[in-house]
């Protein structure tokens, strides 16, 4: 398994969850297709290990953050109380994401374990592996509202 | 009082969609964020029902799922896992750690309620409490076996009872609608009856809002845990193992159907709140006693009684149960500041003098007697001498 057939899953799970838990459709672009750039952002990453090692980040503009978060936990904007609030529910929502990815790992004999989301926020910052890896970024348009997922795996 | 439901995941976003999910239920929702979190609550608060997550930080799911099953006061909450893997080896994994049912993430809170829903009753919020009824109250009980014999051992092992039982020899069309239209307050199904018939009844009644609530039992020879373990995991609520232990079925029928008992026990008479124990005192009636003597005793002092009077003329000797219930009782009058009396025969005076326990326990004669001692000062009498010779 690579790179590649983790993003062809990614591809399935992000609309996946997306639906079930925002009722949102989520749709994959073309891989040829300008990646947006976003100022203020929100970054969920959960790891995986085991046949594969990698791992998966999620990265919305803070904006689209906050409307995932309310539309999870049945909120206003205004109810959100604070980043905390925001942080957890896109830890939770890249959680759901790899879980679904990680589970057809595993049934295609590609057996692995997941580490606990972590999440980073800022603005104008990039993560960059420290070892070589192989990357796919995803984009992705839901609600005129754009998020990129990238998976990194350890060659 | 609503049903508790405790969850367990580091994720509060998790934790607040089941609330969510469940804020038009009669529930108490308590959260926790860890295992160790989780157990701590579990102890404290004795949920209903647990919402596990299966991977979190300092003590994961199923490190918390393995110290539950080895507590004998917490080993019997059932524990939904929630987990956001659903691979073919962790869902076998899941299923095999005990747990009742689990539910993959992403999921929509309708499924979270109906998987709860399965397993505790769920009422809606402000829903007019049912009409409690009575152990002494007919009952219409269907059994579903397709051996005459069970059929006459249930009638003849429960013919101490007003319950009538009607059967079923076999799961068809006919029967589920005979159900439908016309719901027997409980079911006992042959989980031996054949292309597994019992677990599509179980299935079809709980599909059936009509019907969801019902509690349907497993019938089941007491070697065949395979069976057994299938039917908890799918959500019957409870077992019966052959051969039956006929005072063990009715305690599970009480509990399910929330029987009242406490009219077997408790009685007032006057200004006297008098407790009876059974001539043969089994754990059953002791457990049931036990259950209910503390909001009786309450009760009864908040409706002005003030005296307490422990029946036990009835059985024929002193146990270590016996025993154990009277000093609960002689604690709970202590600390209600109730005066208290026992009532026994003379072979049960002789016997409680040679225990250190219950040397001093004051007797009379009769509950008449008791209520004049007891209604006549501060003190009751000093106690009865043993009859010399």
């Amino acid at each position: 398994m690579a790179v590649n057939d983790l993003a062809e899953l990614l591809k399935c799970a992000v609309p996946e969850v997306f639906s079930t838990m925002l009722s949102m459709e989520a749709s994959p672009q073309p891989a040829d297709a300008p990646k947006p750039v976003f100022d203020a952002q929100v970054a969920g990453a959960v790891g995986f290990t085991g046949k594969l090692d990698g791992v998966v980040y999620l990265f919305t503009p803070v904006s689209f953050a906050r409307l995932i978060t309310g539309r999870l936990l049945g909120l206003s904007d205004n109810e959100i109380d604070g980043d905390d609030m925001v942080n957890d529910a896109i830890g939770e929502l890249t959680n759901m994401v790899v879980g679904h990815v990680k589970s057809r790992m595993c049934d295609r004999g590609a057996a692995c374990v997941m580490t606990i989301p972590s999440v980073v926020r800022g603005s104008h910052f990039s993560i960059t592996p420290v070892s070589p890896t192989d990357s796919r970024t995803l984009h992705f348009v839901c609600q005129d509202q754009h998020l990129l997922v990238q998976v990194l795996v350890k060659p | 009082m609503g049903v508790k439901i405790l969850t367990v995941d580091d994720s509060k976003t998790i934790r607040l969609i089941v609330a969510r999910a469940f804020k038009t239920f009669d529930t108490e929702i308590l959260e926790a964020s860890n295992g160790v979190e989780g157990l701590a609550v579990a102890s404290r608060e004795k949920p209903d029902i647990i919402l596990l997550d299966f991977t979190m930080p300092v003590m994961d799911g199923m490190e918390m799922l393995g110290k539950l099953k080895s507590n004998t006061d917490l080993k019997s909450i059932p524990v939904v896992m929630l987990t956001a893997e659903a691979g073919r080896e962790n869902v076998t994994k899941i299923a095999k750690m005990g747990v009742r049912d689990y539910i993959v993430k992403p999921f929509k809170e309708e499924l979270v309620v109906e998987r709860v829903g399965r397993i505790v009753e769920l009422m809606p919020r402000g829903a007019t409490v049912a009409k409690i009824r009575r152990y002494d109250d007919p009952l219409n009980l269907l059994l579903v076996d397709d051996k005459p014999a069970i059929l006459e051992q249930l009638r003849t092992g429960l013919a101490d009872t007003p319950w009538t039982i009607t059967s079923a020899e076999q799961v068809n069309l006919s029967l589920i609608e005979r159900i439908t239209q016309n719901p027997p307050d409980l079911i006992l199904a042959s989980l031996s009856l054949p292309s597994d018939a019992a677990c599509t009844l179980f299935q079809k009644i709980r599909n059936t809002i009509k019907t969801q609530s019902l509690p349907i039992f497993g019938l089941s020879v007491k070697t065949e845990t395979d069976e057994q373990v299938r039917a908890q995991q799918l959500g019957f609520t409870g077992i019966v193992t052959k051969p039956i232990d006929f005072n063990d079925l009715k305690a599970k029928i009480t509990r399910a159907l929330n029987l009242d008992t406490t009219y077997k026990y408790f009685e007032r008479q006057a200004n006297v709140l008098v407790i009876k124990v059974p001539t043969v005192c089994t754990s059953v009636a002791t457990n049931e006693i036990a259950a209910n003597l503390r909001l009786q005793a309450k009760e009864a002092v908040d409706a002005g009684i003030d005296k307490l009077v422990m029946d036990i003329s009835r059985p024929k000797s002193v146990d270590v149960t016996m025993i154990e219930l009277g000093l609960r009782v002689v604690r709970l009058c202590q600390e209600l500041s109730l005066k208290y009396i026992f009532v026994g025969s003379e072979p049960i005076c002789r016997e409680c003098i040679n225990f250190a326990e219950t040397k001093d326990w004051r007797f009379a004669n009769s509950i008449e007697e008791a209520v004049g001692q007891l209604g006549g000062g501060t003190r009751v009498s000093p106690p009865k001498e043993p009859v010399a010779g």
